[in-house]
Parts: structure tokens; sequence; C-alpha cells
């Protein structure tokens, strides 16, 4: 009896404390989608409780048929999305490729220096990444490539090479090396090896790297606000300037939740759909043994 | 329990090895004085030692390489002027002709650039004729800009470095294989050598494209803004009518030994600190907590709450953070419910009993008003755990998926109640299997740039009387909120800050902390040093 009740006050609890946590998670999500689509530019004038019947869609109309032109100081939406999809195309093109090379070097082939190399890069992706922005920017200006967008996915691709490095090598290194070995008998070059009897095998990490740099230009900020003039901005910087009081000439925090709903929704559905390589990425590479 | 070495004994070992190695070369050569009259031709003229020991193929490839490096330096280079020209101009009158900065090719000069960081300046006269910042017809006439030469010479020290190292290969391939002939081994011919060598180099040869981008895109950098905290680079300095120069250590002598900086540093240091403590343990708590009421026997629909509960994982965490921006906004959702449910004066009571506010608002100001830097603080934290959490609930229901049945079998039978089950059994296992990413999660959070950028932007900013007098004149004033990473940030590129060596000393720092944590963290863990 005694049990009973406390079973019974647990489960109160439990579904007390769901339905608390539930609401602080949904609470901002609803007023961001309800602001979206709310007209004017005023954050008060978002109700409390969302009523679909009058929402408007002024705010993606706007993105969508505002076209820059060259007083405008600021890129249109449309724009910035092409751009930042070009980006997002070249970094998920390189990063796989050069990521899976590098990981198979360092999982399968010896050479000297391997370890220091590892430890190298390992070191190296520590620091700060935008400590280096000053060299890289005058690195950029040495080859005439500041202001184009598409230039950034070098500086992606690099940085990400370390970690996908190890991401990959651990990935493989579950891999039975009897395979490659028994390619090897049979006449396999290195790069056979890899392409014909490894590269099936890896579908999943290819996958996952692959969606991870794809995601990646969408949501970073520093180097594209820094390195690009505002009629060749990309998406991030986009919003990053429609809800920056201090833009006044851009400032709409009504325009910028529907502008952030536009990027939000399809990335929610591909971390969704990648949840359980996500979760197998994050925890696979770090902590072997 | 563990036969390998430990990690401290490798390191010993990896320290003493070139002492090692040292008096091991001195002994052979002593043994072998043909082979060193082949490495001695090699030290002289790449390639020279190779040919004398017969292998022409391998011996052309290294003068091909010397030729190369020869002609880029001297093409690169203004020599063939240098004669006639310095009878035309002679130096100035107390001064000297810079004769590398003048005349030096790419790697003379590049080098000259990254020691001397320019000798010439703009708006001068030099050789008797004016300085100006670029002229098209004489490149003597080009003022030096520092930062450029840094960075050139940058560049070409590491391909230098490159070089050299083809340099010594040469050396030592001529010594072994004249010691290899004359103890009777067979000359390897062109074939046989270039199969070999596409045998032995293919690792490297498919890793180039790799190494040469993190050489530019990663290492360079790195090293530059290394090197910046070792200088005296500011906006201030109008390049290139001025020099930058090493200054050695007095950038860091400056942020230790001025009151005003040390102070504001060792606040945004602390708060660095609590930040990134606070939420990895907080975020780590509430996803414990909320995996475990989820996976408990008394919750149905799981799957439900599940996919409720790990939205904010989803959404993105830059675009969150600038939600939860508006959010906190005066006007934002946060003080409209106060409004609508009556609780603004309550609740602004009660921030500024606990003090968290500084004075009693209508409405609060959670983000901007600079006597709420608690406040703030406290905000940047919750968001947080609203971003967070869901990851932690994810791996631990994972974990608690795993847990192995007949334990609690077993400790049922002991007797064992459910809490002492909880405590021994449960906590450990998830603790363990989460320890990686506990670790990883502060070290995210020490430099989680986006969560103090995007949602404060550093504000609240300090009232006036707070910040130090030298912090006033050269700028460069962190805001409340400000970690050492976001701060950084600003003092690099705020338009009133661009205390570029200042920041470099504060991301060196950064960077050893970091970076110690995870090299110990890797070098402890299996999956970097064991071979196979």
């Amino acid at each position: 009896m005694k049990y009973k009740i406390t079973n019974f006050f647990l489960a109160l609890f439990s579904y007390t404390w769901l339905i608390v946590a539930s609401f602080v998670v949904l609470v901002p999500v609803v007023w961001m989608i309800s602001a979206a689509f709310t007209r004017g530019n005023l954050l008060t004038s978002v109700p409390l409780i969302p009523d679909p019947s009058k929402w408007s869609l002024s705010n993606f109309e706007f993105i969508f048929s505002y076209r820059s032109n060259p007083a405008s100081q600021m890129a249109d939406f449309p724009g910035a999305f092409l751009r930042t999809l070009q980006i997002a195309l070249l970094n998920t093109v390189g990063v796989t490729l050069f990521s899976v090379i590098t990981g198979f070097a360092f999982a399968r082939l010896r050479f000297k220096g391997k370890k220091f190399m590892l430890l190298t890069m390992m070191v190296l992706q520590m620091f700060p990444s935008f400590m280096g922005m000053v060299a890289l920017f005058l690195l950029f200006r040495t080859f005439g490539i500041l202001n184009k967008p598409n230039y950034l996915a070098l500086i992606y691709i690099a940085g990400s090479i370390p970690y996908n490095t190890f991401l990959v090598r651990g990935f493989m290194r579950n891999i039975p090396k009897s395979l490659d070995e028994s390619a090897a008998i049979d006449g396999a070059s290195p790069l056979q090896t890899l392409r014909l009897i490894l590269f099936p095998l890896i579908i999943p990490i290819i996958g996952f790297l692959a969606v991870g740099a794809f995601m990646g230009p969408w949501l970073d900020f520093i180097l594209q606000a820094r390195f690009l003039q505002p009629e060749n901005i990309t998406v991030s910087v986009w919003l990053f300037r429609t809800t920056d009081p201090f833009n006044t000439l851009f400032y709409n925090p009504l325009r910028f939740m529907a502008g952030a709903l536009l990027i939000a929704v399809p990335i929610m559905v591909l971390q969704f759909f990648m949840q359980k390589y996500l979760v197998y990425g994050l925890t696979s590479g770090a902590e072997k043994g | 329990m563990d036969k390998k070495p430990r990690f401290d004994q490798k390191l010993l070992a990896i320290f003493t090895k070139p002492f090692r190695v040292v008096k091991e070369v001195l002994a052979d050569i002593k043994k072998h004085p043909d082979a060193l009259k082949s490495a001695l031709l090699s030290v002289f003229i790449m390639g020279a030692g190779q040919f004398r020991n017969k292998q022409k193929s391998k011996g052309s490839i290294f003068l091909g390489l010397f030729l190369l490096v020869v002609l880029v330096e001297v093409l690169t280079g203004g020599y063939i002027y240098a004669l006639d020209e310095i009878a035309r101009f002679p130096a100035d009158p107390g001064g000297t002709v810079h004769f590398i900065r003048d005349y030096g090719g790419f790697f003379s000069y590049g080098l000259w650039g990254l020691f001397t960081l320019g000798q010439v300046v703009g708006q001068t006269l030099y050789r008797g004729q004016f300085v100006e910042t670029f002229n098209k017809n004489i490149p003597w006439l080009t003022a030096d800009n520092s930062v450029t030469l840094l960075g050139r010479g940058l560049i070409v020290f590491v391909i230098a470095l490159v070089l050299l190292g083809f340099y010594i290969y040469n050396i030592v391939d001529a010594y072994q294989t004249r010691k290899q002939i004359n103890a009777g081994a067979e000359v390897e011919t062109g074939i046989k050598y270039f199969k070999r060598l596409w045998n032995d180099m293919f690792p490297y040869i498919i890793l180039i494209p790799s190494l040469v981008m993190i050489m530019f895109f990663t290492l360079v950098p790195f090293l530059f803004s290394f090197l910046l905290a070792f200088t005296n680079y500011t906006y201030r300095l109008q390049i290139p009518n001025v020099l930058i120069r090493w200054v050695g250590f007095d950038t860091f002598k400056l942020i230790v030994g001025d009151a005003g900086w040390l102070n504001m540093f060792l606040g945004v240091l602390s708060w660095t600190f609590i930040y990134a403590i606070m939420s990895s343990f907080t975020v780590y708590i509430l996803g414990l907590f909320q995996a475990i009421i989820i996976e408990s026997k008394f919750v149905k629909v799981k799957k439900l709450w599940r996919t409720i509960l790990i939205v904010p994982w989803a959404i993105p965490a830059m675009i969150s953070l600038m939600v939860f921006k508006n959010v906190f906004d005066t006007n934002g959702l946060a003080n409209q419910l106060l409004y609508a449910t009556d609780m603004m004066r309550p609740v602004s009571t009660f921030l500024y009993n606990i003090g968290l506010q500084g004075r009693i608002d209508n409405p609060i100001f959670w983000l901007t008003a600079n006597y709420n830097g608690n406040l703030a603080k406290f905000v940047v934290l919750i968001v947080n755990l609203w971003l967070g959490s869901p990851y932690f609930m994810m791996l631990i229901t994972g974990v608690l998926t795993t847990l192995p049945k007949d334990l609690y079998e077993a400790a049922a039978i002991d007797g064992a109640t459910r809490f002492q089950q909880f405590k021994s059994i449960t906590m450990p296992l998830i603790l363990r299997a989460t320890l990686p990413a506990i670790v990883m999660t502060f070290t995210f959070n020490f430099n989680n740039f986006g969560a103090i950028f995007f949602l404060t932007g550093g504000g609240p900013a300090f009232a006036r009387e707070a910040i130090p007098q030298s912090m006033r004149i050269m700028g460069g004033v962190p805001g409340q909120t400000d970690i050492l990473i976001s701060w950084i940030y600003n003092l690099s590129f705020a338009s009133n800050a661009q205390l570029y060596n200042i920041a470099s000393v504060y991301s060196i720092l950064i960077f050893l902390f970091i970076g110690s944590i995870s090299v110990f963290n890797l070098a402890r863990s299996k999956n970097l040093w064991e071979e196979d």
C-alpha cells in the first residue's frame, strides 16, 4: 500500500516535470514561429497566444521579393542563400575527399612521423580558429580572393581536416585489416583498396562528415562577416544584421524570425534524420579505449 | 597493470633522442671517411654526392630542385640591377644600403622581412629618394609594410623548412648509399629507385594536399598570431609610415603589470571558468535528471517526450541564441510573459532581492543595463541550459538502455534499495561512459564564443567608473558577460580596439590551457598511441 502511494507521487512528479519542461522547450519555439508570421517590425506586436487566423506572410514576401541595390548596403536574402549554398556544397565535397584520404593514410599506411603529425594536428585545432584571422585576411588579400565567398570553403576544409581525420581513422580501425591484406595479395594498390574495399564500408562516416560539412557554413559567422563586403554576405551574416539593434537600417526582429525559420527548419529535418549517425559520430571519435 | 611505458617516460625518451642520435652519427662518420666525401659533395651542391655514387637519376632530382631554388631566388630578386643602382643611388650619409631589402629574392627577402619586420618607412628619404606607400618602378622605394613582411616571411620560413628537410635528406642519402656501395651492395638503378620512391613516399604523396592546406590555412595563421604577441602591433600604428617592432615580452608585462588590465583580465578569466564549469555542470545534471525521468517505469509514450525535449538540440545553436536575444529583449517574450501574468513587479523585486538586478525595474533590462551584469550572466547560463541539456539527455538515455539488467537483479536479491542501486550501479556506469563528453563539453564551453556573442554580444557594458584609466585610453574594454574568447574577438576586431598584440597574448594563454587539457586527455587514450 505504501509502495503504491510512493509510485503514484513519483509518477505525478515525473509527468508534471515533463509537462513543464515541454512548455519551457516549446514556448520560445512557438513564439519564434508566431513572430515570423506577424506583420510589422515590433516584438511587442507578437501575440503571446499564437493566432494562426491572423498570420501574415509579409515577412516572407519581403525576404523573397526584396532585391539589393548598390545604395542598400546589404545583400538580399536569396542571394545570400545561394552564396551560402555554394560554399556549403564546395565544403561538402572538399571535406569528405580530404578527410577520407587523410584518415585512410593515418589508419592504414605506415610512414615516418605519423604520431608526430597526429599530435600536431590535434594541438593545432585547439587554437581558437579566428585568432588566425588577421593572417588569413592578409593571405586572402595577397592572393586577391578577399570578398569571394567560395574561397572561404578552403578555410573550412583545412580547419576540419584534423578532427575528421581522427573520426575516419577511428572508424576505419574497426574494419578488419585482413580485408586490405587479402586485397594486397591479389595485387590491389593502396588506392584501389581504399576505393573498392574500404569505401563501401565507410559510407556511414562519410555521410556523417558530409552532413556536418554541409551544415557548417550556414552556421558560421565570424569568417563570413569579416571577409565579405555587405553586398556579398551570407545567410548567417544576414540573420545577425537583421537582429542587431545598432544596425538601424536593417534591424527588424520579425523579419529575422522569418529568415531564421527558413534556415532552421531544413537543418532541423536533417538533424532528426541523421540523429543516429550524429550521436554515433560525436561519441566514436574521441573516446575509443 | 599497464605494461607499456608511462607517458612521461615516453616524453623523456623523445627529448633525449637527439643527443643519442648525434653521438651515434659521429661514431659512424669516423669509420667511413669515403662516405663522408660523398656527403660533403652534397652539402655544397645538392645531388653532387649522388652523382659520385653513380646514381644519376636520383642526383638529377636533387640537382634540379637545387637549381630551381637558386633560379627562383635570382629571378625574383633584383640582383642584376644591384651594382648599377648602388653606384647611382649611394647610401645616405650616416645610413646604409639595405642590400637584401632592396635586391633580395623570394627566400632572402622573405627571411629578412621576418627577422627585421622592415627597415624603411614611408614619407622619408632613403638613398636620396622619396619613399612612397607604393612605387611600381623601383621596388625599394616602396615603404616596408611590417604586417605583410611578417606574413610573407612566415610562408617563406615554412617553405624553407621543407626545403631544408630535402637538403638534409640529400646529404644523409649520399652518405648512406656510399656506405652501402663500399660494403659491396649493388647500386640501385633509376627505375628501381623510382619504384621504391613511389612506394615509400606514397603516404606522403596522398597527404600532401591536406598538409599544404593545413600549412597555409592553419599553421601559418597560427604562427602568425603567435608571433604577433611579441610585437607592438595595434591599429594605432600608421602602417606603412611606421614599422612594427619585435618587443619581446613587453605585451605580457603590460597585461600583468598594469593594475587595470590585470584586474579586468582576472575578472574575465574567473567568469570564463565559472561559465565553463557551471554551464557544463548544470547541463549534465538536467540532462541526467530528464533521462532518468523519461526512462523510469512511470512514464508512458517515452518516444513523444524524448522528441519534444530534444527539439533544442535540433535547432542550430546560432539561431536559438539569436532568438533568445530577442526573447530577453526589453520588448521580448520574457517581459511580455511577466506582464501578461501580472508577475512583473514581484519578479523584478525578487531578482533585486537576490542580487541579480541592480535596481527594481519595470520592465526588466535583462541583457542591457550596466547594473544588471549578474542578471545577464544568469540568463547566459539559463539559455545554455536550454540549448545543452538535450545532448546529455540523449547521451545518458543511450547509456541507460545498455545497462546490464542482471546487475540490478543481483543487487535486488542482496536487498539493495532502489536508491542504493542507483547510487552504486547506475551512477558510476553513467559517469564512466560520459566522462569524456563532460571534458569535451567543458573545453567547448571554455571557448564557446557563440553562446556569448550571439546572445549578449558581451554586454552589458561596465559602468564608466568601473573601467580602469589605461583601458579608457587604449580601448578594448570587455563587457560584463564577455568570456576570454569573446573578449579576444573584440580586442582584435572592434573598431576602437584592434589591439592585436594583446589579443594574441590572451589566445596563447587559452591555447596553453585548453591545449594541455586536450593533449593530456588524448595522450592517455589508447587511440592515439596504439600502433597497429
